[in-house]
């Protein structure tokens, strides 16, 4: 119990890396996803396809050669590099990951809601963006509340990719005090630590889905 | 003098290889109740679409309130600016067969949006209208309610309220009862009959034939994309002058 007690502390800081990287990757990628989707499905063919490629792009190449590639590659582009530290370049990898990802379920969200509903809007008057931003995405959050859940828990261990930039959150953290002691207690207290995070995420998403059952549909 | 509110002049639309009106011509009066009639896939429907923009049409003319949405430059369709063309058809109020109540609202909040969103109308203004509007239709009780607690007949009877939020100067009904059990019917039509004694412009495309008669000024048969016959009521169903006319008549009783 006292060696417990002994590593919490190093352990909690490596949890708040984690839990920052989290909170701005969610809040970032979130919003960013949504507005690829609308992108995708827009009437202008050349975005649609150059939103595709990117999409395809993210999803077709593991994220830790992203990771990589953003924090090593970037500042040897030919056009002027761009140095990121390893935060920033961690951030926007992941936000463009998970916003690829996010896209496609709400772009699957939005096409589940029956036309009908753009009929409706538009009989009364109102332009696309005002069915979008008033009918439209509204019901579809709904529907694509339990993917994003599931989403936004892999992000949450997702994040653990960072120690191949040497940060120190809770996985790379647990992994250094194993090693420097011989003892695998660290490994369950991390555990412990993530299903923590998850069940905050999980909670989360339980008020969210009972706040939109209010209605049917 | 007889204003016109609706021009429809020589109207073509396909879809692909589907030729679905062809050539439609017809007018609407201030104040008159205009029922189209005939048989499924005669395009009754598109030519209603066609009045407020949700089909566009390839040829022919449409004037809304002596406005022009659409006109014909050397065969082929010219609609109005986009900021015109939509001024236009929020002249019109379209009365849907599967309602398109807006599920994620309240009844109330159906009825507010359009005038808050569109027009910008705050709401401590509109809400007394809407709050007047629902208890016309007989739906005030059930204002905090959701659609999907609501019978088809109060769904549809939301929908007329929500569309005369925005106060149209024509109100277009596509079978606005025929999704509907027939005891939720009659409370549908009681309030369209009502529009008409309150001399709203109206187009009504219906199945129900003793409505149509009861109603309207006038009556219109479709068939095939075509205007086959068309007069007043007691002319059309007691003495159809077209053959194709009595034979759909006679299908149908
Ligand atoms: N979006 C569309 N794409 C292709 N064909 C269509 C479309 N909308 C309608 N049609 C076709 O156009 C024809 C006319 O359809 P419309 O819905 O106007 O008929 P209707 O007179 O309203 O029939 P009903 O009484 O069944 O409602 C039909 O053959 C229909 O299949
Ligand atoms: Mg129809």
């Amino acid at each position: 119990m006292d060696y417990v007690l002994e590593i919490l502390g190093p352990m909690v800081d490596g949890s708040l890396i984690t839990i920052k990287m989290f909170a701005i990757v969610i809040v970032l990628s979130l919003p960013l996803g949504l507005l690829v989707s609308l992108l995708r499905i827009s009437r202008f063919k050349p975005l649609r396809f150059a939103v595709g490629t990117y999409i395809w792009v993210m999803r077709g190449t593991p994220l830790m050669l992203q990771l990589l590639f953003v924090y090593y590659g970037l500042p040897f582009l030919p056009f002027g590099g761009i140095m990121l530290t390893d935060m920033q370049a961690a951030v926007f990898a992941f936000t463009f990951n998970y916003a690829a990802y996010t896209a496609e379920i709400f772009r699957a969200g939005i096409q589940s809601i029956d036309k009908g509903q753009y009929e409706g809007a538009k009989a009364l008057g109102m332009t696309y963006m005002q069915t979008m931003r008033r009918i439209i995405i509204p019901q579809m959050i709904k529907r694509v509340l339990p993917p994003i859940s599931n989403e936004t828990i892999s992000l949450v261990k997702d994040t653990s990719l960072i120690y191949i930039l040497a940060m120190n959150d809770l996985l790379r953290t647990t992994r250094a005090i194993v090693q420097r002691d011989f003892d695998t207690t660290a490994f369950i207290v991390a555990g412990v630590f993530y299903l923590l995070m998850t069940l905050v995420v999980t909670f989360v998403f339980e008020r969210l889905e009972k706040h939109y059952a209010a209605y049917e549909g | 003098m007889d204003m016109k509110m609706i021009e429809v002049q020589s109207v073509y639309k396909s879809f692909g290889s589907l030729a679905v009106l062809k050539g439609i011509s017809l007018d609407v009066a201030k104040a008159e109740v205009l029922a189209i009639i005939g048989p499924s896939g005669s395009g009754k429907s598109t030519l209603l679409r066609c009045l407020n923009r949700l089909e566009e049409i390839d040829k022919g003319t449409i004037k809304i309130a002596g406005q022009i949405l659409v006109s014909d430059v050397d065969g082929v369709s010219h609609y109005a600016p986009p900021a015109e063309a939509l001024a236009i058809c929020r002249q019109t109020g379209m009365i849907f067969q599967n309602f398109n109540l807006f599920p994620h609202m309240t009844v109330l909040q159906n009825v507010m949006e359009a005038p808050m969103t569109v027009k910008k109308v705050k709401k401590s203004e509109i809400l007394p209208e809407a709050e007047e509007l629902l208890r016309r239709v007989g739906l005030f009780e059930k204002r905090n309610n959701y659609p999907s607690q609501l019978s088809g007949g109060q769904k549809q009877r939301v929908a007329i309220a929500r569309a005369l939020a925005m106060k149209p100067d024509i109100m277009l009904f596509d079978e606005a009862t025929a999704s509907l059990d027939p005891e939720l019917t009659a409370e549908v039509l009681k309030v369209i009959g009502q529009l008409a004694e309150e001399h709203m412009t109206m187009i009504v495309v219906t199945h129900e034939m003793g409505f149509a008669r009861e109603v309207a000024h006038r009556v219109i048969f479709m068939d095939h994309g075509e205007i086959v016959e068309e007069g007043h009521p007691d002319q059309i169903f007691s003495q159809p002058k077209h053959p194709r006319t009595q034979a759909f008549l006679n299908s149908i009783l």
